[in-house]
């Protein structure tokens, strides 16, 4: 099989400053200066073409920085991240202008991702049937509810037709129809080799719809491998972290944590 | 100079970009008031109605001695040369918060960074562009008609272009690192202002130490502002005539340009890290 994502050793560290002057002496020393904390610490898997890979794991473990890792947005600390395609990133903050109607939020997403006039004057009708807001599309953004934002941003994400697709909860504001119609879409690119990550807390939709899974657990991959092989033991940990008393619980929090903040 | 080159490749292959871009830009910024567009004129108005009331009526200035010996009205003389500066300061204000106040909105998409600074600025121009036809329009009703000397006004408008273009790849790239960068511009800009001759006339300065006088003419915009002036007043060939402020001008912005596509080449890929 052609690989199409191989991250290697990825860690992302976020500096912590508690203090402006922290940050000042920071820029000024050559050395960098105050504590870390690690987002994520050593990741590293590989993707095949076709894969459709469920990215699971409890708030605050790396998820959402993985996502943006994979599809370019922010680049990683260390480690190197090989993407063989255009990777593709919908999120539910789609990065639409408030000020601007819904079909010249298309015109210049279209434009930002590279497409020529020609192109968009073809994409814009199929982006608009899709989204499927009706007269709204000549309204203002600001106008629009937020299940109609994220329509109209998947809508656009998905007809600009990239090899990785990284969907990170945006189907989560959507109703059922619309949900269902994405799942639909996604599989047309799933039997047309495209590899999807997906982020969800649903884990129903999950099993449905991933082979794979990722369990990114606080910063490190826990397991990565068949959904059926991945999912029981996650549920399993969540039932456990369930049954923890609160004590242990912040116990078990504070320990984690203190994993992953480093001095520098 | 390789980054530079490089730079500007860029924006030639992206020009269609930019200007669909901007004029998105233009839209959304005036899509909330009601008088829309009408404001690119209303505001410059009432700013000089302002500084003649001030500067002209109640310090009773006379007229304005022009290089070429004629006299002109201080209202007129005003309007010719601060109109510029209505196009640069904003674009030297917004060029540098283009970048951090975007990034968001950007980092994904598959069009060059350097692209933002320029897209902002060319927002600006429009409405430059916009103002200088009134402004001609209105000097027609003055002694002050258009002259074979305005053929010149094209070439400053280049200047002031490729002027905005390589101060704000500096300072965009600074002030989305250190934000206090942008902070210490506006002071600047504000600063700038009074040490530009656009409420002042140059004869103004011969009470001064020449010293002074030399410095104050390392001021780019200085150059730009007496330029516009000479074309829109039709009193000289400005670039010629000074042609050693000419030569000057070019080689600041040709080392600001040098400068500003290095740092902003080396940092743009860690923009997203400083947010």
């Amino acid at each position: 099989m052609e690989k199409s994502v191989i991250v290697k050793n990825v860690s992302k560290k976020y500096k912590m400053y508690t203090k402006n002057s922290e940050k000042l002496l920071d820029l000024i020393l050559p050395k960098s200066y105050g504590k870390s904390f690690y987002a994520l610490h050593d990741i590293s898997f590989e993707a095949e073409k076709g894969d459709v890979i469920g990215i699971i794991g409890v708030n605050g473990s790396g998820k959402s920085t993985l996502s943006n890792i994979i599809s370019g947005i922010i680049p990683p600390t260390s480690g190197t991240v090989q993407v063989n395609g255009e990777a593709s990133l919908i999120a539910i903050q789609s990065g639409l202008k408030n000020e601007l109607t819904g079909r010249e939020n298309i015109e210049l997403k279209c434009l930002m991702l590279g497409f020529n006039k020609k192109e968009i004057i073809a994409l814009t009708p199929q982006i608009i049937d899709f989204a499927d807001i009706g007269d709204f599309i000549d309204q203002p953004v600001k106008t629009y509810s937020s299940g109609m934002r994220s329509r109209l941003g998947f809508a656009i994400s998905i007809h600009i037709d990239p090899d990785i697709l990284v969907i990170d909860e945006a189907l989560s504001v959507g109703d059922r129809t619309f949900a269902d119609k994405c799942l639909d879409k996604m599989n047309e690119f799933k039997s047309r080799g495209k590899t999807i990550f997906f982020i969800s807390h649903s884990i129903g939709q999950m099993k449905k719809f991933c082979e794979k899974a990722l369990w990114v657990q606080y910063g490190h991959v826990e397991q990565y491998g068949l959904m059926s092989e991945v999912m029981p033991n996650y549920e399993a940990f969540i039932n456990k972290y369930k049954k923890m008393s609160k004590a242990e619980k912040q116990q078990f929090k504070k320990e984690v944590e203190e994993k992953r903040m480093v001095q520098a | 100079m390789k980054s530079a080159w490089k730079v500007i490749q860029e924006q030639i292959k992206n020009l269609y970009l930019i200007r669909r871009l901007s004029l998105y830009e233009l839209k959304s910024e005036n899509s909330n008031n009601y008088l829309g567009m009408a404001w690119i004129i209303i505001n410059p108005m009432i700013q000089i109605f302002v500084y003649w009331l001030v500067f002209g009526y109640i310090s009773g200035r006379g007229d304005v001695l022009l290089e070429n010996g004629k006299h002109a009205h201080y209202i007129t003389w005003l309007i010719s040369g601060i109109f510029l500066w209505f196009f640069l300061q904003p674009a030297i204000i917004q060029g540098s918060r283009s970048i951090y106040t975007r990034i968001r909105f950007i980092a994904k998409m598959n069009f060059p960074m350097s692209a933002i600074p320029s897209y902002v600025i060319f927002e600006k121009l429009y409405q430059h562009l916009f103002l200088t036809g009134i402004i001609l329009v209105i000097m027609q009703f003055t002694a002050f008609k258009a002259s074979l000397y305005l053929i010149q006004l094209p070439y400053f408008m280049f200047g002031a272009i490729m002027f905005l273009f390589s101060v704000s790849l500096i300072t965009s790239t600074l002030s989305t690192i250190v934000r206090d960068v942008h902070q210490i511009l506006i002071s600047v800009m504000r600063m700038m202002f009074y040490l530009t001759p656009i409420l002042w006339e140059q004869a103004y300065l011969e009470k001064v130490p020449s010293i002074l006088r030399q410095v104050l003419l390392l001021n780019p915009m200085y150059y730009l502002i007496q330029g516009y002036r000479a074309s829109i007043l039709g009193t000289s060939w400005y670039a010629v005539n000074h042609s050693a402020y000419t030569v000057y001008f070019w080689c600041f912005i040709l080392i600001v340009l040098m400068f500003g596509s290095f740092i902003h080449l080396k940092f743009r890929d860690h923009f997203v890290d400083y947010l």
